[in-house]
């Protein structure tokens, strides 16, 4: 496997390292949704790599190796030796369809020899835990699933993706590994400290959710949150919610807030808050939070040590804006733990996203994340 | 130098180097500010936090409150409960126990302690039944077999199934234990006392088979004994005898001597049947004074058998008796059916041993009859007598009973100065019909009440019509003598007939002064009292016991007709006639020669010193309208 790495800014255009762009398999590319939106720079991708799958989406923050780029665009090209794609989108307009939207990309990717699978989807128009399901539910639960949701800054407004198309909203992209030769790892951790009462999720609909324990929960959030509330849904972000089955409590997953109602005082979070449920707000400390991206390199990095790897290796990271937009200047404290695990030669790319979608590791079953930092390694046995 | 602070420098460089103040100036102003926003955020929400907490501390501590209230509450509902239970415990009459289900007791009250003669420290809660139980055996509270009791009493309680038992105490207490599984595992049991109530059902079961006076066994026991009898009859068993016995004159004793001394006769009787009885045999009283006795028979020959226990038990009862000092003579009647040759079921057996007695006592007591066909026969006449007789008396238009007049005339003057009434049935099929036989049968029944009183006013109503010196003599049963109220009934028809009581003779047989009756002497002297003459009928037969003639002064005597017949022949019966003519002169008494049907026996009369007579030869008995009441003078003259 030859991976190289690609950067855009605005004064510099594109910078390219080296290498042949002609043999490129695979271009993944990250870049804020100004910058994407226009639909330029897929052409110029497109016109540099004319026979490599293209997929990439816009970001809450783009990762280039321990550094965080608001304005630049983040690329990788991979040339493989010994497996092949294949790229697939679906339309994803409504929350309401992302299953049968899952279940479409699935039966697309489903083939002999698929080893994993690499998704980028609208970060608002889905709803993340369905897609993701859908997705197994045509591949298994045996097939890795990585990858996370588009980001739109701060703003939540309009998430965009690109897969061999130009970048577009209510859009999910996926890519499919396939053959022996694949390796993939994969790690997922949060860092985020519980704190305060456990609640009763007393009123939710799918990922909607009007109550903890009687109260409505953006009374619950706007009080933690003080003067920061105005800055909601995006504010939300600071006090992720823990959820888990009070039946099954070592299965906890963290979910987080992609949209407020007003009106009705609901919030929208990026999975499903079921009824009954045990919930619980979270903190983050920095430190503790770049030990858990540490966590999470490691634990994707284990995975392929035991594989004798020939060529290179690439690092996407998936991390959630929400801890950027805690964290601050702060976040490269984060990618500089992960960097330390990962190994500072390996080209490491990615993004900060409105979900993360990686195997839980205590299940192994891919799922949605919230406000965790996922890696996914990829490398070819020699 | 700070990482944050190397990294802001970096980022501040130009591409040539160079430092860009103004950058580096806003990168360090946001830090402060994130730092600062950080700072709040934290401080905020550990503050929320804690206020969350808190409140939810307060919240806890409150419930933990109301909880403990609770509890409180809760505990001393149960201490009044527990108390309340105790108390109903403590108080309730039976004993009670309860166990779990290791057979451990769990509660029982002091009554339980008590009852079995245990001690606290023997019924205290955690004790296992087989240690209560032996506890007993030890204090002698358990029944006669202790061994078996307390083996028995551990499989009831491990059949896990409710039930009743009634246990003998060594000590001969009864105790009723009613044992009741719980849910759970485990039992209740009630133990209660029932001895007395025991005693009392052995004594109201031994009441309602034996006669209360005399001990011996009552009807039910007898016809229970019959029945059993009859069953090992149909299974080829041997027959028995069935006596039935009537005391002869026991009704004169109670009515003379009193009832403690009829009741202490009756003892007596008993004691002396049973003496004669074997072991097999029973005897019974059936009431009044009437016994019965069943015997079972052996081979033939029965009937000589029968007949000599019968003899044997005459005897017995005959031999004199010493009640208190007086020494009274009764004897019995009995009649005798033999099972199966007289019936095949204890009524038709009883009923037939009863006519046999019917038949002995008509024949003159002191004797035993055994059944025969032709006494059914002669019941069913009488029963069918008795039916027309009664059918008679209700029937006042075409009255049956007849009064016709038999004079009594002065042997002087062959007058007549009385009538006696004496009554006929003209029955509408079979023609009419002597007294003698129907008036046993209207004694026998009562019905010689109303006969007595319908018979009293047609002779006060028909005297009533005839000339004033001629009076009226009607006849009274010793039986109405033991009604009450005659002398009333007397006065009322004589005042409703308008007839002197001067004009009336009341005619008795000696029998209503037997031992010296009190009573009928009482309502002699009131017939006296009254105005009424009072007359001594047949006088001589019977027996003729001249203290009679001392405990009441008779106005007049009859003497009977039978030494009035052999007047001329037998010179006995002359000496008597004269003899009681004689008395009656000397005791002022009027003495009537019965049956005078000759010249000869009229002369016989007048010499002898009798003042009056009554025969054939002075007219035969005729209803009202033939009768001539000059005629007698008239012939005379």
């Amino acid at each position: 496997m030859h991976v190289d790495q690609l950067a855009w800014s605005e004064g510099a255009g594109w910078a390219v390292t080296a290498g042949d762009l002609s043999s490129a398999d695979l271009v993944v590319f990250f870049g804020s949704r100004r910058s994407l939106a226009c639909g330029v720079r897929y052409r110029e991708l497109r016109a540099m790599f004319p026979s490599a799958s293209i997929l990439g989406c816009s970001t809450g923050g783009q990762i280039h190796n321990d550094d965080v780029s608001d304005h630049e665009i983040a690329a990788v090209s991979i040339s493989f030796d010994a497996t092949s794609l294949c790229l697939t989108r679906e339309p994803a307009t409504s929350s309401e369809y992302s299953r049968t939207c899952g279940e479409a990309i699935g039966r697309q990717l489903s083939a002999p020899g698929l080893a994993g699978i690499f998704v980028l989807s609208d970060g608002l128009s889905v709803n993340g835990s369905e897609l993701v399901s859908g997705i197994l539910h045509s591949v298994g639960n045996r097939v890795p699933v990585t990858g996370g949701l588009a980001g739109d800054g701060a703003e939540f407004r309009e998430t965009l993706v690109s897969a061999d198309c130009a970048p577009q909203k209510h859009l999910v992209g996926a890519v499919g590994f396939y053959g022996s030769a694949i390796r993939i790892g994969h790690g997922s951790a949060g860092g985020w400290d519980e704190f305060g009462p456990r609640r009763q999720v007393t009123r939710s609909r799918g990922n909607v959710l009007f109550e903890l324990d009687g109260e409505p929960a953006l009374d619950l959030y706007e009080r933690y949150l003080g003067e920061e509330a105005k800055a909601l849904p995006g504010s939300g972000l600071l006090f992720p919610l823990r959820i888990f089955n009070p039946a099954h409590r070592e299965h906890d997953i963290v979910r987080t807030v992609l949209a407020v109602d007003h009106e009705r005082r609901s919030m929208t979070f990026a999975g499903d808050v079921p009824e009954g449920w045990t919930a619980q707000l979270m903190r983050g400390v920095f430190d503790r939070l770049a030990t858990g991206a540490a966590m999470a390199a490691r634990q994707a990095t284990d995975s392929l040590a035991a594989t004798a790897v020939g060529g290179d290796r690439l690092a996407i990271l998936v991390s959630c804006i929400g801890r950027r937009l805690l964290m601050g200047q702060h976040i490269v404290n984060e990618l500089e733990a992960a960097g330390a695990e990962i190994g500072l030669q390996v080209p490491r790319l990615g993004f900060y996203s409105y979900g993360e979608i990686a195997p839980h590791r205590v299940s192994g079953v891919c799922e949605l994340h919230n406000q965790t930092m996922t890696v996914t390694t990829l490398a070819e046995a020699a | 130098m700070h990482k944050l602070l190397a990294r802001q420098l970096a980022k501040s460089k130009s591409g040539s180097g160079e430092l860009d103040l103004q950058v580096l100036m806003q990168l360090v102003s946001e830090a402060y500010e994130q730092s600062d926003n950080d700072r709040r955020r934290t401080d905020r929400s550990i503050s929320l936090m804690v206020d969350e907490l808190d409140q939810l501390n307060r919240g806890l501590d409150q419930l933990v409150q109301k909880r403990t209230a609770d509890l409180r509450e809760r505990e001393a509902e149960l201490r009044a409960q527990n108390l309340r239970f105790d108390a109903a415990l403590t108080n309730m009459g039976h004993a009670l126990c309860m166990f779990d289900q290791d057979e451990r007791l769990i509660v029982c009250n002091e009554r339980y302690s008590d009852m079995y003669g245990l001690t606290r420290e023997q019924t205290k809660p955690g004790t296992s039944l087989r240690t209560i139980l032996e506890a007993r055996v030890e204090a002698g509270s358990s029944p006669e077999n202790a061994k078996d009791y307390v083996q028995q009493r551990l499989q009831e309680v491990r059949n896990g199934k409710s039930y009743y038992t009634e246990n003998e105490l060594r000590d001969g207490r009864i105790v009723a234990v009613n044992h009741q599984p719980m849910q759970h595992g485990g039992w209740v049991a009630v133990h209660n006392d029932i001895t007395i109530q025991k005693q009392a059902e052995r004594q109201i079961n031994y009441m309602a088979r034996h006669d209360a006076l005399t001990g011996i066994a009552n009807r039910t026991v007898l016809v229970e004994r019959m029945e059993e009898a009859l069953a090992r009859l149909h299974n080829r068993g041997s027959g028995f005898a069935v006596f039935m016995l009537d005391l002869d004159l026991f009704k004169t004793v109670n009515d003379s001597l009193g009832h403690p001394v009829g009741d202490a006769l009756l003892k007596a009787v008993a004691r002396r049947l049973s003496g004669c009885i074997r072991d097999i045999d029973t005897v019974a009283r059936l009431g009044g004074d009437e016994f019965a006795i069943l015997t079972p028979l052996g081979g033939d020959p029965r009937e000589e058998t029968v007949g000599a226990t019968a003899k044997q038990l005459l005897d017995a009862v005959a031999t004199p008796y010493d009640v208190n000092g007086d020494q009274i003579d009764i004897g019995t009647s009995i009649g005798i059916a033999l099972a199966p040759e007289h019936g095949s079921d204890a009524g038709e057996l009883m009923k037939h041993a009863d006519l046999a007695l019917y038949k002995a006592k008509a024949e003159g007591r002191g004797a035993f009859r055994f059944f025969e066909d032709a006494m059914g026969v002669e019941a069913s006449a009488r029963r069918t007598l008795q039916m027309d007789l009664r059918a008679a008396l209700g029937d006042e238009e075409n009255d049956q009973l007849e009064l016709h007049y038999h004079p009594i005339v002065c042997i002087e003057t062959r007058e007549i100065i009385s009538c006696e009434a004496l009554v006929r049935w003209r029955h509408p099929e079979r023609g009419m019909i002597p007294p003698g036989d129907f008036i046993p049968l209207a004694e026998e029944t009562g019905l010689i009440n109303p006969i007595g009183e319908r018979v009293l006013r047609k002779a006060c109503r028909d005297a009533a019509t005839w000339p004033e010196h001629i009076k009226v003599s009607v006849n009274f049963s010793p039986v109405q003598f033991r009604k009450a109220g005659q002398i009333d009934m007397l006065r009322q028809v004589l005042a409703e007939c308008g007839l002197a009581p001067e004009r009336l003779e009341v005619e008795i047989t000696e029998s209503v002064l037997l031992h010296g009756n009190a009573d009928n002497i009482k309502t002699l002297r009131q017939l006296r009292d009254l105005g009424a003459a009072v007359v001594l009928d047949d006088f001589g037969t019977g027996y003729s016991s001249l203290s009679y003639l001392r405990i009441f002064p008779f106005d007049k005597i009859k003497i009977d007709r039978s030494f009035v017949h052999e007047l001329s022949g037998s010179p006995d019966s002359a000496a008597i006639v004269l003899a009681v003519a004689n008395l009656g002169r000397n005791l002022g008494m009027t003495t009537v020669a019965e049956g005078i049907e000759t010249e000869e026996q009229l002369a016989l009369a007048r010499t002898a010193g009798c003042t009056n007579g009554q025969g054939f030869l002075f007219g035969r008995p005729c209803v009202i309208s033939e009768l001539d009441l000059g005629r007698a003078r008239n012939k005379a003259a």
